[in-house]
């Protein structure tokens, strides 16, 4: 790798990307505070067992990894006419307020360093703003990374009564020497009685580092549906939450991954039951070929007062090689007994079974496997609603499958 | 019968509450230094080399940091070590444990009879060793199995006796000081404790028993269970542990190793009741060879803050384990238990059932790993956890983590945690039964994979304690 002479991450780095997108005081000081917080806060959590951490973040070189004032990307923000599909720069103008009022309120820019550092440094995002009773369907947003390094921020508000479905994938345009390195933050805010589907493709390419987070305040009666599908990367970090604050609101967060070579993914679905009557579900599917590892952390926190909660979880992995790896720790934290809940995790191959029966009806081997692979996304395909999303994620296990020896 | 008269009938409160008057007739200083450890050592007249053993596992202890940032994890400040008295030796004649119980002074001996030792021994043991603060001061064992070369002896005996065995096994390929700071501190002060020798081909047909009994105020206990059964021998091992309550905390922190040979098969059954001032930080763990089986059956009901994961190394192709554990966890306890399985061989087998009761705010904790090595194909782990939880106040979690770097594995992981069934309750009304007759049949009912893997006597024993934890609890 060549060494690399960049812009650091310092005061003046942070001032000149809030200058050139001509923010107000509010979101610069939001910056510098995070920008600050970086010396004392701690890297997100990893889990780790005698003499094992299961991914390790605080290994990559950030210094070099980040080029701050060199962010390229090409982005498209597409949705119905009906609701406000913005750009950050044009929400800051048309929206200031709900984006003073929002912003950092669903993720705390100083939960740990990589979130502290994606606030201090984002330079693109979009917002999507539902009013009242509107519903809405494909709102799409495709980023392609063309820099070293890009931060990406993404809000995403329902008033009362509305719906919406939104897909957001990334990809890798030019290409760079090196690594590189991305980060998202996704903030849902879902308002009383409403519906949001945000369904996410990440697929960049297999020189990236990826860091995500995607959280979900979930309002009285509201429902927050996520649909979290990982691809490409190096090594991705990505935790999907939904905070059940409202009485009677639910979430499923349903995530897909599909890991080859020596990809590292580290997924997390967690829950937080605070309000009455809460529903979760959470259902991930991963596939691991070759030397590729998965590490899988689910939550499902149930508070003291969250009387009559109901919260299911299953994780499924599907290990296609022998030097493949699969971790897996599903969480039950329970504080109140009106609970009902369960989880479950397997590790397993595909069954010979299966295979068995494919092949007694006269499909070849390899064909067989692949369509018995694909069958096991099944309960993901089925949740999503964005046709794009369903559609790109087919194609990519497809491709995936067509390029196994 | 309802159960508040079975209850009083068995008087089971009054079985472990007793105090009886301290009569030492050695005891170390409070706090832990290189000096008790060597007046330990030389009070026991230990060879050269465990004293050496000691000495490098105090250094270990003062290195390693307390274990504080595990989550839920029971919170451990108040355990000072420098507060204990880590030794005192009974005053008995008999080193080494008397063959009588007359031979017993006569405060002992009728701790042990209200406990119940004796009478059980009579019809239902192989053997039993009774451990009174450090040391064994009982230990006997049917003279068939002498004959045929087992060797059930107090642990200190073992190093004087059978020193060559107890120097290759003791802390050094099962559990090293190194594993835990209490590991290490268990190395440094271990006193008492049990050493199970069955050779090759042969069967223990009824269980041994140890039986810990703690008396004084402040004090703590370690001893150290060695079971070593040799190629094709079978063994049941049984521990139960009590002391009266005191407002000091008392510390126990014991250290069981099992050697299960090829073939071999060995079941090693606890029932936990400490006082609720006891803070019972153990280590356990099992190397089992070609085809060979390790049980682990666990019943946690007292102590105020347990942490215990009693491990499996599944050494050889074919071998198997199975855990089953039950915790209760009333007011002011945290019972943080599960199990630990490495799966380092091929053809290897685990199974992991976890029941858990909490209530008034108890709080339970399932903790647990699984590992399956690469090359350790063929291997399946399945994993059930569930908790029963009575009220708001208490709390139940369940951490699991499995690591699998094996594909050619079938691997499962379940857990539920629910309320006491309104339905399950009223159907047993509409009965006759009133509402805790009702509750304690279903807790009775949640809990019986484990009662049904334990001899009928322990099995009782169980739904007794699980019965006087809920009395007055209900409703």
């Amino acid at each position: 790798m060549s060494t690399q002479v960049h812009a650091s991450i310092d005061e003046a780095t942070v001032r000149q990307i809030s200058d050139e997108l001509d923010e107000p005081e509010w979101l610069l000081e939001t910056r510098l505070d995070a920008l600050s917080a970086l010396e004392e806060i701690d890297f997100p959590d990893v889990i780790q067992t005698p003499g094992r951490t299961w991914t390790n973040l605080e290994a990559l070189d950030y210094e070099s990894l980040v080029d701050p004032l060199e962010a390229a990307e090409e982005k498209d923000q597409i949705g119905p006419d009906n609701i406000d599909v913005l750009s950050f720069t044009d929400a800051l103008d048309e929206h200031g307020d709900l984006l003073e009022e929002h912003f950092g309120s669903v993720v705390d820019p100083q939960t740990n360093y990589l979130t502290a550092l994606s606030t201090a440094l984002f330079t693109t995002g979009t917002v999507v703003y539902v009013p009242e009773g509107v519903d809405a369907e494909d709102v799409t947003i495709r980023t392609t990374m063309n820099s070293r390094s890009l931060f990406n921020y993404t809000l995403v508000v329902t008033e009362e009564s509305s719906s919406v479905t939104v897909f957001e994938r990334q990809e890798t345009g030019d290409s760079v020497d090196g690594n590189r390195y991305y980060s998202g933050i996704t903030e849902v805010v879902a308002g009383e009685n409403s519906y949001v589907q945000f369904g996410n493709l990440q697929d960049l390419d297999e020189t990236t580092y990826t860091y995500a987070l995607k959280e979900a305040v979930v309002d009285t009666y509201a429902t927050a549906s996520w649909i979290d599908c990982n691809i490409g990367s190096h090594l991705t970090k990505s935790s999907v939450e939904s905070h059940l604050d409202g009485d009677s609101s639910e979430t499923k967060i349903v995530g897909a991954f599909y890991g080859h070579d020596d990809q590292h993914f580290d997924v997390d679905a967690r829950v937080w039951h605070r309000g009455e009557h809460t529903t979760a579900d959470l259902v991930t599917r991963g596939v691991i070929d070759d030397e590729a590892r998965s590490v899988y952390e689910g939550v499902q926190d149930v508070g003291r007062e969250a009387w009559d909660t109901s919260s299911y979880q299953r994780e499924n992995t599907l290990m296609l090689s022998d030097e493949s790896e699969a971790d897996a720790s599903p969480k039950l934290i329970i504080n109140n007994h009106d609970t009902e809940a369960s989880h479950s995790a397997t590790v397993g191959q595909v069954s010979a079974e299966d295979m068995f029966y494919m092949t007694s009806r006269g499909l070849g081997e390899r064909l067989a496997k692949n369509m018995l692979v694909e069958g096991f996304y099944v309960p993901v395909f089925e949740e999503i609603e964005v046709e794009e999303l369903r559609e790109d994620l087919k194609g990519r296990i497809q491709d995936r499958l067509q390029s196994r020896d | 019968m309802s159960s508040e008269e079975h209850l009083q009938e068995t008087d089971t409160e009054a079985r472990f509450e007793f105090k009886k008057e301290e009569a030492s007739a050695f005891k170390t200083e409070k706090g832990l230094t290189e000096e008790t450890i060597r007046v330990i050592s030389e009070d026991k007249d230990e060879p050269e080399w465990m004293l050496e053993r000691r000495l490098r596992a105090l250094e270990q202890f003062q290195q390693m940091p307390m274990p504080t940032d595990w989550p839920g994890q029971p919170d451990l400040s108040e355990v000072d070590v420098d507060e204990i008295v880590p030794y005192i030796r009974p005053d008995i004649e008999t080193r080494g444990g008397a063959e009588n119980w007359e031979d017993l002074p006569e405060e002992i001996k009728d701790t042990f009879d209200k406990l119940g030792i004796p009478e059980a021994e009579k019809n239902a043991l192989s053997g039993v060793g009774a451990q009174y603060e450090s040391e064994i001061v009982y230990q006997n064992m049917q003279e068939q199995w002498e004959e045929k070369g087992v060797i059930f002896c107090d642990m200190d005996k073992a190093v004087q006796e059978h020193e060559e065995l107890v120097r290759e096994y003791f802390m050094t390929k099962c559990v090293p000081p190194s594993d835990n700071k209490f590991a290490a501190l268990h190395g440094a002060i271990w006193s008492g404790g049990s050493f199970v020798y069955v050779p090759e081909d042969t069967t223990v047909d009824m269980p041994v028993q140890a039986y810990f009994r703690m008396n004084s105020e402040g004090m703590g206990q370690f001893e150290h269970t060695l079971i070593i059964a040799e190629e094709n021998s079978e063994m049941h091992y049984i521990e139960g542990c009590s002391a009266p309550k005191y407002s000091a905390f008392n510390l126990h922190s014991g250290g069981v190793e099992v050697f299960v040979k090829e073939d071999a098969h060995v079941q090693y059954s606890t029932v936990q009741n400490w006082s609720k001032n006891t803070y019972n930080l153990n280590t356990k763990r099992a190397i089992v060879e070609k085809n060979g089986t390790m049980e682990w059956v666990s019943g946690s009901m007292g102590s105020k803050a347990t942490m215990l994961y009693p491990c499996t190394i599944l050494k050889g192709p074919g071998a198997t384990d199975n855990h089953i554990t039950i915790a209760f966890a009333g007011e002011g306890q945290n019972i943080d238990t599960g199990a630990k399985v490495y799966h380092n061989a091929p053809n290897t087998k685990s199974t992991i059932e976890s029941k858990s009761i909490s209530k008034d705010g108890g709080r339970t904790n399932y903790r647990g790993l699984v590992h399956i090595a690469d090359g350790a194909e063929n291997s399946s782990t399945a994993v059930e956890c569930d908790a029963l939880m009575f009220d708001n106040e208490s709390t139940s979690d369940t951490m699991p983590y499995m690591e699998i770097e094996e594909s050619k594995v079938d691997v499962a992981h379940e857990a539920t945690v629910g309320k006491i069934g309104d339905e399950d309750v009223f159907y047993l009304q509409s009965r006759g039964l009133d509402d805790d007759d009702a509750k304690q049949m279903i807790v009775a009912g949640f809990i019986e994979p484990i009662t049904e893997e334990l001899p009928i006597e322990y099995a009782v024993e169980l739904n007794r304690l699980i019965e006087l934890e809920m009395e007055g609890s209900l409703g």
